[in-house]
């Protein structure tokens, strides 16, 4: 099976160093050894090769469905503690049994479909308290240009829709918004406040490194625990507590003798991308506007900006 | 002591005076809290029936409408629809419909008189009305105290504090129940979805009249099943795609009915996707009940409307295009064959069984169709692109022109009209399907050396890996 270089796309690496550090941000208040991750790593396993070095007591999971990726796994294990499951993540949902221990769940899809939703969904219900689901899905309007396509995306998510009739935006960040709408919707379906438990968002992105993606991050808990849960996030740049509208990531290709170059300005208070296009002494989109916009990205996230070098192995 | 002489206590009557209780606490759980919303709407709706301003006959219900609002403390629904006229005080506020009531307005639905109550008593323990009907402006207080207070059944009706701009009504709820206040503010997302999906189903058809209903003030987009009709044949007598009719008057109630396509049937690689993963979470397929203009039953797609009874196999994906509206319109509304909730069929009635009938007569002529082109779904698309989907009451405009025959020997008497739906010519015996599954994998290996193209459709695959033999063979 052919995949894409998942490894080498910039804005899914900040995505990833973003559940690192919800992770880093509960270890403070629960020990994380009490839980397992649970992810598609995909050929490379790149998000289990830095939960281990971040988070090296949390047990990891893989969940692979096809053989040929599930052998380039066990290639590519970047520790021994990664136990690999060469199965369909549908089947290992409907066996899974949390045995009231907590659990991370990535649930990273490549493809928008219903399907998604319901695994959300039944996955909600059968977790243990305390545990953190992420789910990313592709939102990407372009898919939905005509008529036919946006009466089809009515009929397909119709259930999870705040608005049912309404047509999917045209804006990235609308349709984002509207993503993390009927996950929200799909959340209180799954947890109806009655129940007692309710999925608590973290953090919320889009972004795109070719295909618009959406990934939302949230922890389910006891409606009591909710506050302190918040308490656990109060002040981290990125949180998203209240579902507002998700934060976008767009960092901009910079060579390392720039990125050095930058180093010494960082972090920087007020008007970073002005302050940082200043120090470069040109700008680096097609024109100053976006250039500041690109730096401002630069300066939020340039702590998870991963670098691509050469290397001699 | 011997049984014969022991003595007997004095009875007395017992007491069978109803418990107020019951109607707070018991009757609210036989009602879903949208449904009870519903209930509240539907007053507003009786509300313009009773309303004197002339109404056109096309838009009956323009220029009024209903706005909700709710938050975590309170619930509110104000309307504009002529409020409740003083005359009928003494009866609007009763638990129960007595009988000295005077006669309700032709196209109601409140039969019990209970909707507004119940409603009220599921969401919390207090309320005030608000009313004003003509030169009556008056409300009304249900308090906490009241509702615990068994003996007390008068509630104090005073002067409006305040003038309305129009005749009409506003109810807002207060001291809410725990779980109706967490649905308003916890879960209010999912909750507002579900409502206002309830709404745009079930008020569609009243919404398409003129009404206008909504919610935390985003106006509610109604959602009316159209059916494909084909207005001019490619000839005379030529078959074409539209609707199975039928209608009928009995015991006063007019029965409309059709039953017909919303979409081109689907392909097998459709009905096989959806099979393995749910493919749409919503869809038009099933039944629709209405009465008096209110849907009470939505796309239902059990043996309640027919389906898996007598000739007609149960529900499945290969049938979603079949859909079907049937309306019953009655002046008295205990005539409809509607539950107490008025969201639910009285599956026994026995004008419901008799119009059910013609139900799956009408359904098995778009099933047959759909079984005749199985397999050949992008042959049969062809028919639908010759139409165009209408709406129940372009519907039933269309009908007036069509040759309706009557049905003498049929319980209900009525008239009805069959379509003539094309029919495929019998299958070549030369031509042959092939059909075969092989592992995700192989087939984009396949794809991506016939296409450069990994995600190249499969049937395609198949077909040009057949192809590409046939030539080979024949060399």
């Amino acid at each position: 099976m052919k995949h894409p270089p998942y490894h080498l796309r910039p804005n899914k690496a900040v995505d990833r160093f973003m559940l690192i550090e919800v992770l880093l941000r509960v270890r403070k208040a629960v020990n994380l050894s009490e839980y397992t991750y649970y992810g598609l790593g995909g050929p490379y396993l790149e998000e289990f090769r830095l939960l281990s070095e971040f988070c090296p007591e949390v047990k990891l999971v893989s969940i692979e469905e096809d053989h040929d990726t599930y052998k380039r796994q066990r290639f590519h294990l970047p520790c021994r503690n990664v136990r690999l499951r060469n199965s369909d993540f549908k089947s290992f949902l409907s066996q899974f049994n949390s045995r009231d221990r907590r659990s991370v769940f990535w649930l990273d899809y490549t493809r928008l479909e219903y399907s998604a939703f319901e695994d959300f969904m039944s996955l909600l219900g059968k977790v243990a308290t305390g545990s953190i689901l992420k789910i990313t899905l592709p939102a990407e309007p372009r898919d939905y240009s005509s008529d036919e396509k946006r009466k089809e995306f009515r009929a397909r998510f119709g259930e999870v829709l705040p608005n049912p009739w309404d047509s999917p935006p045209v804006e990235a960040e609308q349709f984002a918004y509207l993503v993390q709408g009927m996950l929200q919707v799909a959340a209180q379906r799954a947890l109806p406040s009655a129940v007692g438990r309710i999925f608590q968002p973290l953090s919320s992105f889009y972004y795109a490194d070719g295909v618009g993606m959406f990934t939302l991050t949230g922890i389910v808990c006891l409606i009591e625990n909710v506050r302190v849960a918040r308490e656990w996030f109060r002040g981290w740049p990125f949180a998203n507590l209240n579902w507002r509208a998700p934060r976008r990531i767009d960092v901009p290709f910079l060579s390392t003798k720039e990125r050095l170059h930058l180093q010494k300005h960082l972090p920087c208070g007020r008007h970073p991308g002005r302050t940082l296009t200043k120090a470069l002494g040109y700008i680096i989109d097609e024109d100053r506007r976006r250039s500041h916009a690109k730096m401002k990205q630069y300066a939020d996230f340039y702590r998870y900006f991963p670098h691509f070098v050469r290397a001699i192995p | 002591m011997a049984r014969g002489t022991q003595q007997q206590p004095a009875y007395e009557p017992v007491d069978a005076s109803p418990v107020k209780s019951f109607f707070v606490s018991m009757l609210t759980r036989d009602i879903k809290l949208e449904e009870a919303i519903l209930d509240l709407l539907d007053n507003c709706v009786d509300g313009i029936l009773r309303s004197k301003k002339r109404r056109s006959a096309q838009k009956p219900y323009d220029g009024f409408c209903a706005g909700i609002k709710y938050d975590k403390d309170m619930f509110e629904i104000s309307d504009n629809c002529g409020g409740i006229p003083w005359d009928l005080h003494d009866y609007a506020f009763r638990m129960g419909r007595s009988h000295d009531r005077p006669a309700d307005p032709a196209g109601a639905v409140g039969v019990y008189g209970i909707g507004m109550k119940r409603a009220i008593f599921k969401m919390g323990e207090e309320c005030l009305i608000s009313t004003q009907n003509d030169c009556h402006r008056y409300e009304v207080e249900i308090t906490r105290e009241w509702v615990r207070d068994e003996k007390n059944w008068q509630i104090p009706v005073r002067p409006a504090a305040r003038d309305m701009r129009h005749d009409g009504t506003t109810i807002v709820v207060g001291g809410l129940y725990p779980g109706i206040s967490a649905r308003f503010s916890d879960d209010e997302k999912a909750f507002t979805s579900e409502l206002e999906q309830m709404v745009a189903t079930h008020y569609a058809f009243i919404i398409e009249k003129g009404f206008s209903v909504k919610i935390n003030g985003r106006a509610v987009t109604p959602r009316p099943t159209r059916l494909i009709f084909t207005k001019k044949p490619a000839g005379k007598g030529a078959p074409v795609i539209r609707p199975f009719l039928f209608k009928a008057t009995a015991n006063d109630v007019e029965v409309f009915l059709a039953v017909g396509f919303t979409r081109p049937i689907p392909s097998q690689d459709e009905v096989a996707d959806d099979q393995r993963e749910k493919r749409y979470s919503s869809i038009d397929a099933g039944w629709t009940v209405v009465c008096n203009d209110r849907a009470v039953l939505y796309c239902d797609r059990n043996e309640l409307t027919g389906w898996g009874e007598a000739a007609v196999p149960r529900y499945h994906t290969q049938f979603i295009a079949i859909s079907g509206i049937v309306e019953f319109r009655a002046d008295d509304a205990s005539k409809l064959p509607t539950t107490t909730t008025k969201r639910g069929i009285d599956a026994s009635s026995p004008l419901y069984l008799q119009v059910k009938n013609k139900m799956r007569e009408g359904m098995q002529v778009f099933i047959e169709y759909t079984n005749k082109w199985k397999g050949r779904a992008e042959e049969a698309k062809a028919h639908m692109r010759a139409g165009e989907p209408l709406s129940f009451a372009e519907i039933k405009a269309e009908a007036e022109r069509l040759p309706l025959r009557r049905t003498r020997r049929a319980v209900p008497q009525g008239e009805q009209y069959m379509p003539r739906l094309p029919l495929p010519k019998r299958l070549e015996p030369q031509r042959r399907r092939i059909s075969f599954t092989k592992e995700v994998a192989d087939v984009q290996c396949v794809a991506e050396y016939l296409f450069n193209d990994e995600n190249a459709d499969p049937c395609a695959v198949g077909e040009e890996c057949f192809d590409r033999l046939l030539r080979e063979a024949r060399k």
